[in-house]
């Protein structure tokens, strides 16, 4: 089955897998670019997106609570085209990397003085004095240690490592098609057990199995199946009074007609799928209900019409709001898109509290990543929500996720 | 896990909070702003949506010392706490600014000396003082460490329910081996037993692998197939409420020569490393296990502490000072490492979590070892 995304230009030169080496030699010289730009010298990256980004190492991470003290650090020299990577050996760590063998190092331990002190002769040996560093996390270690930084206080790493990751290349963009059908193909076999009885927490365990035997490197998200309220006044409360999005799953087991918003993501070489799809439990969908998907696709063409290079937040906005009869097609606390690559959801978001003045002066360029996810509701239907993924062209876009609508959109 | 999404047990929560609020008193900290997700956890008792990997600092949570009010950004009630009313709940924003305006009018935010946070990008670190501007802004992990490092009983239940899943997981695995099977494949039996389990949230995904006998710690994708010969490597982990479950194992597939000897050596080891997990006994006696073993320390910590996430101590090589400086007090959980490997014959790699207590330690898990079963009086 095909979408209605058409593509608004010729098919984008992706290849079917990405071309690791290419990868990272483009990823480095952008990167090293924009610190140049910027003025940076040096870049200290501890984030796990930055680090994947900046040297293109890919292992399985860790959840939240672990993965402050046992991770992966960059140090990223503006005259140098190896970052340094100080890695941490778990047990039978998986992991891949370019980098030439005298860049890659033992751990840094940052959480703890000791540690930090060996970091300040690391620094101290790849940072000439006076030489201008960004970091993108300073742990408690590194802010009582005095003399870390002689260069002066350093700078915020995202706005060096933000405006590079934007345009990806086409083996970036390699990447995450194939996190995406990796994640694609494993949904298909969930959602064939999706049946009255079978438990949320069931689907989540037949995807995770399904994603790893298919090559995912690591789950991304616990994966959501959340049954919507039958209207918004008998949902969750929130703070805005609209929906809540995402609620966690439970081993509770689904009826019958229930309406699921569903919402997962793994990555493929350090690259983030993200998924979502509107489903319907046991039965056809309704009339009303089919109206709901028609919307949604309505919003999801209009916004398309307007996609292209030098489009901005602010025009994809006012196209979702103008199709939807003057009303956002999103929730509050989200967006009507975001970016993707080594973070699930990188800049641009589209429509949120940064405002219209963000939106406006935010100008697409090519090669840039976007995820679109309107939201359509009207009580009584459990609403519409599925998540698509494009390739900003010249001329339009590439569409590189095509998982179909069913169970809606029959006889549209 | 049940139908339903709810907070912490009263006992729990009220439990660590008094632990959280007597280290911001030891520490002198007006107010405490947590980005951390256990940190934020072990404060509010409210679970959160699980995300793999680091996330970047940001406000999540602020707890004030004077009233001990929590506030918690949240853009939904559900397994709220009843105490974190909706008063104090704070909506998910993309503006650092939206969140500074809401902690600017935090009470106590405005006459806070001093205010630790858990962690800090250069971008907070110029915006908090628009929030908190009386306040010298400092570092809050080492309070919010210390209050974690010793597990309150409540914890401790908590820690032994996360262990049995990570063995539930582990197990699951451990019966699909068999020549042919991928490592991915056992990894996602691994992931998929925990969560039909009522667990989709792991605390690692590192799964199973195929120890090398060429290198003494491979690197590499994890695309190979088992075969007969081959050691077979487990690490479970598991996040269960909120609490880190671990355990690691390692089974021959078929005949493998050499086995019996690395299995001895691993036993042996295994005995220096429990004997050492003494109450008041330095951290650093679980490196100098490997040494009394004439086992080589392996370049990972060989043991860290387990709560919601990394707790204290970690006993790394690359942490002596550290390690000889931390004691197990009673209390502390451990994720105690074993790792002996042989040329030609691959790896014997074991992980148990340990409790300390007051006259001796507890191990907490309880899968058989493979030599344990099979090859009594090795070692």
């Amino acid at each position: 089955m095909t979408t209605f995304l058409e593509p608004g230009a010729a098919l984008l030169d992706i290849p079917d897998l990405p071309d690791r080496g290419r990868m990272y030699r483009e990823i480095g010289a952008r990167l090293r670019a924009a610190m140049k730009e910027k003025g940076v010298d040096a870049l200290v990256l501890l984030g796990n997106g930055n680090v994947v980004y900046a040297t293109g190492a890919s292992w399985p991470l860790l959840d939240a609570g672990l993965s402050h003290v046992e991770r992966p650090v960059a140090i990223v020299l503006s005259d140098d085209e190896h970052p340094h990577l100080y890695m941490p050996f778990r047990e039978g760590s998986a992991w891949e990397s370019e980098l030439p063998a005298d860049h890659v190092h033992g751990p840094l331990y940052l959480e703890f003085d000791e540690g930090v002190a060996h970091f300040a002769k690391v620094l101290a040996d790849l940072v000439p004095a006076g030489a201008t560093v960004a970091v993108d996390e300073m742990t408690g270690a590194m802010r009582n240690a005095t003399g870390l930084f002689p260069g002066g206080p350093p700078s915020d790493a995202a706005l060096v490592v933000g405006p590079a990751k934007l345009v990806k290349t086409s083996d970036q963009i390699s990447c995450i098609r194939k996190a995406c059908r990796i994640t694609e193909e494993a949904v298909v076999e969930v959602q064939k057990s999706l049946v009255p009885g079978v438990r949320q927490i069931d689907l989540s365990a037949q995807f995770v199995r399904r994603a790893f035997e298919l090559g995912a490197t690591a789950n991304m998200l616990e994966a959501i199946w959340q049954v919507m309220p039958n209207s918004k006044a008998e949902g969750t409360w929130t703070t805005t009074g609209d929906l809540a999005l995402p609620l966690l799953t439970t081993e509770r087991a689904l009826a019958k007609g229930d309406v699921l918003w569903t919402d997962v993501s793994i990555t493929y070489e350090g690259y983030c799928s993200d998924f979502g799809r509107t489903w319907v439990v046991g039965q056809e969908p309704t009339a009303r209900q089919q109206d709901q998907y028609a919307k949604w696709r309505e919003i999801l063409g209009a916004v398309l019409r307007v996609i292209k290079a030098g489009a901005t937040s602010g025009d994809l906005a006012r196209a979702a709001i103008a199709a939807n009869g003057g009303r956002k097609p999103w929730l509050p606390h989200f967006y009507l898109g975001h970016s993707i690559g080594t973070n699930a959801a990188e800049m641009p978001m589209i429509g949120t509290d940064l405002g219209q003045e963000f939106d406006d002066n935010f100008v697409f360029p090519a090669g840039m990543v976007l995820v679109l996810e309107p939201v359509i509701w009207e009580d009584g239907t459990g609403g519409y929500r599925s998540e698509e993924i494009v390739v900003i062209t010249e001329d339009g876009f590439t569409p590189i996720t095509d998982y179909p609508y069913a169970p809606y959109g029959a006889g549209i | 896990m049940s139908d339903e999404i709810v907070a912490d047990g009263l006992a729990l929560r009220t439990g660590r909070r008094a632990r959280a609020m007597a280290q911001m008193e030891a520490f002198d900290l007006d107010v405490l702003v947590l980005g951390r997700q256990a940190n934020v956890r072990y404060v509010t008792g409210a679970p959160q949506l699980w995300v793999a990997g680091t996330r970047p600092f940001a406000p999540i949570c602020v707890v004030v010392r004077a009233t001990g009010e929590i506030h918690l950004n949240s853009s939904w009630d559900e397994g709220m706490p009843e105490e974190i009313d909706h008063d104090h709940l704070y909506g998910l924003a993309w503006n650092p600014m939206t969140l500074i305006e809401v902690l600017k009018d935090i009470d106590g935010a405005a006459t806070a000396l001093r205010v630790g946070t858990d962690a800090l990008s250069p971008t907070f670190g110029q915006l908090l003082p628009i929030a908190f501007p009386n306040a010298e802004l400092v570092d809050g992990e080492l309070a919010m460490r210390t209050a974690r490092r010793i597990k309150t009983a409540e914890e401790v239940v908590a820690l032994r329910g996360a262990t049995r899943v990570a063995e539930a997981g582990l197990a699951a695995a451990l019966s699909e081996l068999s020549p042919g099977i991928t490592e991915q494949s056992l990894t996602g039996a691994m992931l998929e037993a925990m969560a039909a389990g009522g667990v989709s949230t792991s605390a690692t995904q590192d799964g199973a692998w195929v120890t090398s006998r060429e290198h003494r710690w491979r690197q590499g994708p994890r695309d190979r197939l088992v075969a007969d010969g081959d050691l077979v490597a487990f690490a479970s982990g598991a996040l269960a409420d909120g609490y880190v479950g671990e355990v690691g194992r390692t089974v021959p597939v078929g005949d493998v020569s050499g086995a019996d000897e690395l299995f001895g050596r691993s036993n042996a080891l295994w005995d220096k490393l429990i004997a050492a997990c003494k109450p008041g006994a330095p951290a650093s006696d679980l490196l100098a296990a490997y040494e009394v073993a004439g086992e080589p320390l392996p370049p990972m910590p060989v043991a860290h502490g387990l709560g919601l996430g990394f707790d204290p101590p970690v006993v790394s090589p690359d942490l002596p000072e550290t390690s000889t400086e931390a004691h197990l007090d009673p209390g502390t959980v451990l994720a105690v490492t074993g790792y002996v490997w042989a040329q030609g014959v691959g790896a014997v790699y074991q992980r148990d979590a340990v409790l300390i207590t007051n006259d001796g330690a507890e191990v907490l898990t309880t899968s058989p070892s493979f030599s344990g079963q099979s090859s009594v009086g090795i070692g």
